[in-house]
């Protein structure tokens, strides 16, 4: 076994690919919108990637740690159905504030609930987060029953119009994120997360808390999708029990795409978040490209399909060469 | 001198197989002692015990002088014991660095030190200076080392907790010369510090180097100790060596040499390389039986795998005078090969379905469409009383027979090919002595209807009393070939061992 260059530059930069895929876009997106750099555009698009990045941290997070977390998508919908009934569009800021805190609270409930069946009772991540993944979005129908409500025009527009230094709003999101798992990295926790990932036995063996890294993991998800449906919400101003739908798949193949392996072990954020951004510009290439728009469903399947098969392909090809 | 660790009466039982049977040992600060046995002696079971992984049935710890219980590898750490496992316990994707600090991170104001742990695995590292390439750096993740450097690494780990006792099971199994030098001169440099170094190998030179005392594990027995200045190789070979057990293996008439040599070969193999093979040639005649023997993990279960089609491999072989290469199990099968595994639970048999499809999954496809169920069953049910298959009918699910009956199933099912060549993988391991000893008739009966095996087997009893010839494997080679009178328990163990002992023992 011996070691490329390759391997060690993409084992110290796991989101390189990414990286490469985000200029290709970005290019392609330039050509077809000149204007995308200019800063109205660049946030008019970030508002909405944001959402998807948001999501796509948190199931980095659980991916890092071994697991995959389903139920992301739902989590959103529960928190966006809770936000447009109990605040409403003539609600008071006092109240939408609290209820927003509250939001929070309720996706690390959610993601606590999946932790303990993955991580104590031993369940499959994979069946577990699906089957509460049907949980989670029965309750987001039962608060919402029908698309309605929403939230008062002063936060929506807090979300879709602040530039601050001729940055979008997102941007310093995504820094706050960036910085936080920065200092993730630099705690005894975040090393554990890696180890849970990529060898749980050594890591017990060595004596890591497995389970409880395991079960924080799925907390941190329901919270970043916590995080994410505030921001649907606060971007569409509405209410809609399935608004959370798309984002599960979409959050896997981002986190995929940003090179965090199924496998666990490696990866980090930032790929992940180039992941989601690669994701919305592809849309955006493919609604100016002109194109029917079954097109745009058929290109996002293919790029998921693409993203997961990568590994067992680059296997395949190992295989028949040895 | 203070004893440092004292194990006493020890058991451990694994269902009806008895792993340790009141074994002793005694260890005190600043010096070696070698743990020594055959294969199934016990000695990896009598490592875990010490260090907290298996609990034992009965008996006592005293860890100086006081009674101890290990709840969790975790407990034995912090009580001082540390171990170099012969299995990784090592994150592959994580670096040298965070390796070997697992756990132990050195943190200021909450947050990892890094440059303190960089230059403490420096420091560890430093101790192996010289003997590993310049790649091994405390940042190289330990999916990127050499099998050697991972294993200097994990040495590193164990020793980085500052053991009072360290336990080196197989520790220098996959270092080159230079490295078990050094690591030697570390041990004595430890040792003149007070540690205590329990040291499992089964290269016997090493063992003769490095050890003050020893201590002889026999079927979970220990059956001697004493100082090594007052003892040879030889005589610890003899004592690992029980001779009158050998009698116990049903003996078969045997070809002589002679007679063997005016057969065909019917399977040659040349210079046969996978990841764990380094080239292996061998020759074996039509209706031989050929053992293969040697410790475990020595690339015997590669070289069947890799005859068998689903290892990729390089090198050349040959049945009956025609190159082949088979890549897939299916071209191995149509070539008439068959391999019964080693896991016969899980890669043996379906446990759920019954047991006439268990006997029939590589056959169906010659039972037509639709298929010939009477015909199936009547097969199947000829290979059943074959092979004395106790059970409550065809239809029976394969969970509910006894271990002995399952593995016939699992051989039943490539019998039902007529195989010319009949690969086993240790396959009497865990099965009864009854359903062994039906086994070995069965295996006489096919070598002399020209079937010809190679029989993987870690009991070198059955090696001994079964095979016409026995090539023994060491790193992923042949070292050496024993028919005749060289075919001895001693000569076996010996040459296992890697120690020099061939001569014919009357």
């Amino acid at each position: 076994m011996r070691r490329s260059r390759w391997q060690d530059v993409t084992y110290r930069n796991p989101y390189l690919f990414a990286l490469l895929l985000l200029i290709i876009a970005l290019a392609v997106n330039i050509l077809l919108q000149p204007n995308l750099v200019a800063s109205a555009t660049l946030n008019s698009n970030m508002r909405v990637f944001l959402p998807l990045i948001l999501v796509a941290i948190g199931q980095a997070v659980v991916m890092i740690g071994g697991g995959i977390d389903i139920s992301v998508g739902a989590i959103v919908s529960v928190v966006n159905a809770l936000l447009a009934t109990q605040i409403g569009i003539n609600g008071d800021p006092g109240t939408a504030t609290i209820m927003m805190g509250a939001a929070l609270f309720v996706g690390m409930g959610a993601g606590a609930f999946n932790g303990l069946f993955v991580a104590y009772l031993r369940l499959q991540p994979i069946i577990t987060t699906f089957a509460s993944s049907f949980l989670f979005a029965g309750l987001a129908l039962f608060i919402l029953p029908n698309p309605g409500g929403g939230v008062p025009s002063l936060f929506t527009a807090f979300y879709r119009e602040t530039i601050l230094l001729g940055l979008p709003l997102a941007l310093y999101v995504i820094a706050l994120t960036l910085a936080a798992w920065a200092l993730v990295r630099q705690t005894r926790y975040g090393r554990y997360l890696y180890a849970v990932g990529g060898k749980p036995d050594a890591a017990y063996e060595t004596g890591v808390p497995v389970r409880a890294v395991q079960f924080s993991s799925y907390v941190v998800s329901g919270l970043m999708a916590a995080l994410g449906g505030i921001a649907i919400t606060l971007l569409t101003g509405s209410g809609n029990a399935q608004v959370g739908d798309p984002l599960t798949l979409s959050s896997i193949t981002a986190a995929v795409i940003g090179g965090t392996p199924l496998s666990g072990g490696a990866g980090g954020i930032a790929g992940p978040i180039m992941g989601a951004v690669i994701l919305g510009l592809v849309r955006n290439i493919i609604s100016f490209a002109n194109v029917e728009t079954w097109w745009q469903t058929f290109v996002n399947a293919a790029i998921i399909v693409l993203a997961l098969a990568m590994p067992g392909i680059i296997n395949l090809v190992r295989r028949r060469n040895v | 001198m203070a004893v440092s660790l004292s194990a006493r009466n020890i058991t451990k039982r694994y269902g009806a197989v008895v792993a340790l049977d009141e074994a002793n040992l005694e260890i005190r600060a600043g010096e070696v002692l070698a743990l020594i046995g055959a294969n199934g002696s016990g000695k990896s079971t009598f490592t875990r015990v010490m260090n907290g992984v298996v609990a034992p049935d009965s008996g006592q710890l005293l860890l100086d002088g006081r009674p101890m219980r290990f709840a969790s590898p975790r407990a034995a750490t912090n009580a001082g014991i540390s171990t170099v496992f012969q299995e990784l316990s090592l994150v592959p994707q994580m670096t040298v660095a965070e390796n070997i600090w697992l756990t132990r991170e050195p943190l200021r104001r909450g947050l990892i030190d890094r440059t303190t742990e960089q230059r403490r695995t420096a420091d560890l590292l430093a101790l192996f200076a010289g003997t590993f390439r310049s790649d091994l750096a405390p940042d190289v993740p330990v999916q990127a080392l050499l099998p050697d450097e991972k294993q200097i690494v994990e040495i590193l780990k164990a020793v980085s907790i500052n053991p009072r006792l360290l336990i080196l099971d197989e520790a220098t199994a996959s270092l080159d010369s230079r490295q078990v030098q050094r690591l030697f001169e570390l041990v004595a440099h430890w040792k003149e510090q007070g540690k205590a170094i329990v040291f499992v190998s089964h290269r016997m030179a090493e063992i003769v180097q490095i050890a003050d005392r020893y201590s002889v594990l026999r079927n979970g027995r220990t059956v001697g100790e004493g100082a090594m200045a007052d003892a040879t190789a030889s005589d610890l070979v003899a004592l690992m060596v029980e001779e009158a057990a050998v009698a116990s293996v049903a003996q078969r008439a045997r070809p002589s040499a002679e007679q063997l040599a005016t057969r065909r070969v019917s399977l040659q193999v040349d210079d046969l390389r996978t990841a764990e093979l380094n080239g292996v040639s061998l020759q074996v005649h039509e209706g031989e039986l050929l053992g293969i023997g040697g410790l475990k993990g020595q690339g015997q279960r590669d070289l069947l795998l890799a005859l068998f089609g689903s290892l990729p491999y390089s090198g050349r072989v040959t049945l009956d005078g025609q190159a082949v290469h088979c890549s897939h199990p299916r071209e191995a099968m149509a070539r008439g090969l068959a391999l019964v595994p080693g896991e016969r639970g899980r890669e043996g048999l379906l446990a759920i379905r019954s047991i006439l499809e268990n006997l029939q999954i590589p056959s169906w496809r010659d039972y037509g469409f639709p298929l010939q169920m009477e015909r199936a069953r009547r097969t199947a049910g000829a290979v059943a009383s074959r092979l004395n298959l106790i059970m409550a009918g065809l239809d029976q699910p394969v969970s509910g027979l006894s271990g002995g009956n399952a593995q016939k199933v699992v051989i039943g099912k490539w019998l039902l090919r007529n195989p010319r060549f009949l690969l086993l993988d240790d396959p009497t391991r865990g099965i009864d002595v009854g359903a062994k000893a039906e086994f070995y008739r069965l295996l006489a009966q096919l070598c002399d209807e020209g079937t010809t095996i190679v029989f993987y087997s870690s009991d070198d009893d059955e090696l001994i009393g079964l095979c016409d010839r026995v090539l023994v494997m060491h790193d992923g080679k042949i070292s050496s070939e024993l028919a005749g009178a060289t075919l001895t328990a001693t000569n076996l163990i010996a040459a296992s061992l890697g120690a020099t002992r061939q001569e014919a023992t009357p």
